[in-house]
């Protein structure tokens, strides 16, 4: 049964929108094996300090160097949720979007943040795409 | 990939930490519809890319992640185990229908655009037709002729190769302009630092950006280009690996070190990244339809090669 490989596609219902919540985010230097509900205001937002523009919080007995990183002018940052998980490679898939949000934190574990950090670098990349890929004018 | 100790297995409920151009989810067309991700050939390695449609097919998307080891996401009071960022932005829909004019150019005759653009394993294809201003840079790349109201094309290598300069061109001068318009914020430091320290020359920027928009089109191509913008080719491109230092190293960023090879044949061998279902849907393909970004941190590179 000759069939489309690639025929399947991924639907980000928009709909949602209105009701996302607007959450702080924070990218964490490790991985934590868990998806799912955490008390991280009680426990992680709580030991946040800010001194000179510097974040510090303790998080397993280690300290946190943050900095805050604002999305790309034109940009906004979404989670997206699955909504309907498609069972098979052929099947549509649905994703909502569940919160929005416009800045987040990012946490090093021993360097200090600095523009030198992969993340910071990455936020221009929306800059040089549009270099790229918008249309020429004549 | 370095584990200690077996890990457990992602849920199926982890999400996408996205940064999205705004036109992806501002004020819809009156029945535009979702936006939807979609798999269409890469231009570059001919596999499979993650893409998005949004505006009822009046712009397509590039789905590009950025992922370091050991990340993960806090978002509200909830943990997020997978820490990559995707970055969700504009593209220019013709580096995407190129490939099918320039294969159909090799017969030498002019055909419609709807019979060129097809294919069997990406029907998704054809959507790219119905971007805005789609068709009409067709001309960018092909001969047109218009006969009883429909129009026809033949791919014209030259025409490409000048499209594809001015591409670069812009890049180059776009990269520059970052470079100068440094407000103290973090954003654009990146590329002060290509100016003052390493003092990029010309050549290095226009390099760079050939090498950004060779993401985009064939290895052949990409070389024409390069003569083109009258480059000597660099025997090795290999000479200007991204910092060890810097270390963007998801597997797939080391797999798309060198950019100039970055293809998704390259990612096949990789393992996986355990993914939830979703995500293996959205990226399972293809990790370079969500292109790891080393690419674009080549220039920062360049201290190394002093």
């Amino acid at each position: 049964m000759p069939m489309s490989c690639y025929s399947s596609v991924t639907t980000v219902r928009l709909d949602a929108i209105k009701d996302a919540e607007t959450p702080r985010v924070h990218s964490l230097p490790c991985e934590i094996e868990h998806d799912g509900p955490a008390e991280v205001s009680a426990y992680f937002s709580a030991t946040a300090k800010e001194r000179k523009h510097e974040k510090t919080v303790s998080f397993r007995g280690r300290g946190l160097k943050g900095q805050e990183v604002s999305c790309p002018k034109g940009y906004t940052g979404l989670i997206l949720q699955e909504v309907h998980k498609p069972s098979s490679d052929q099947e549509d898939g649905v994703l909502k979007v569940s919160s929005v949000f416009n800045k987040f934190t990012y946490w090093n574990l021993d360097t200090p943040p600095s523009s030198d950090d992969g993340i910071v670098m990455a936020m221009s990349w929306p800059q040089v795409a549009n270099a790229i890929h918008a249309p020429l004018e004549d | 990939m370095a584990t200690k100790k077996k890990r457990s297995p992602l849920r199926d409920a982890s999400g996408w930490v996205v940064v999205a151009a705004d036109s992806v989810v501002g004020a819809p067309e009156e029945g535009a519809g979702d936006p939807t991700f979609a798999r269409l050939r890469n231009p570059s390695s001919g596999g499979a890319s993650l893409y998005l449609f949004g505006g009822g097919d009046a712009q397509v998307y590039e789905v590009k992640a950025f992922a370091e080891d050991h990340r993960s996401w806090f978002v509200g009071e909830t943990v997020q185990r997978d820490g990559r960022l995707l970055f969700i932005t504009p593209m220019d829909p013709l580096y995407l229908l190129l490939p099918y004019i320039q294969e159909a150019g090799a017969e030498g005759k002019f055909q419609p655009a709807n019979q060129v653009v097809t294919d069997e394993d990406f029907p998704g294809c054809s959507r790219l037709l119905r971007c805005t201003c789609a068709l009409e840079s067709l001309r960018l790349v092909a001969d047109e002729k218009e006969v009883a109201n429909q129009r026809f094309y033949r791919y014209n290598q030259q025409k490409t190769l000048d499209w594809l300069k001015r591409k670069v061109e812009r890049t180059v001068s776009v990269l520059k302009r970052s470079d100068v318009s440094v407000g103290g914020g973090v954003k654009s430091a990146t590329y002060v630092r290509v100016k003052s320290e390493v003092d990029a020359s010309d050549e290095d920027y226009l390099r760079y950006a050939h090498g950004l928009v060779s993401e985009y089109v064939s290895e052949d191509l990409s070389k024409e280009l390069l003569r083109h913008l009258q480059l000597p080719e660099i025997s090795s491109p290999k000479e200007e690996p991204p910092s060890k230092k810097r270390k963007l190293s998801d597997k797939p960023v080391e797999a798309g070190e060198d950019y100039t090879k970055f293809n998704s044949a390259d990612f096949a061998r990789k393992p996986q990244k355990k993914m939830t279902v979703a995500q293996k849907s959205l990226a399972k393909v293809d990790k370079s339809g969500m292109r790891p970004m080393s690419a674009f941190f080549g220039p920062k590179v360049k201290q190394e090669k002093k």
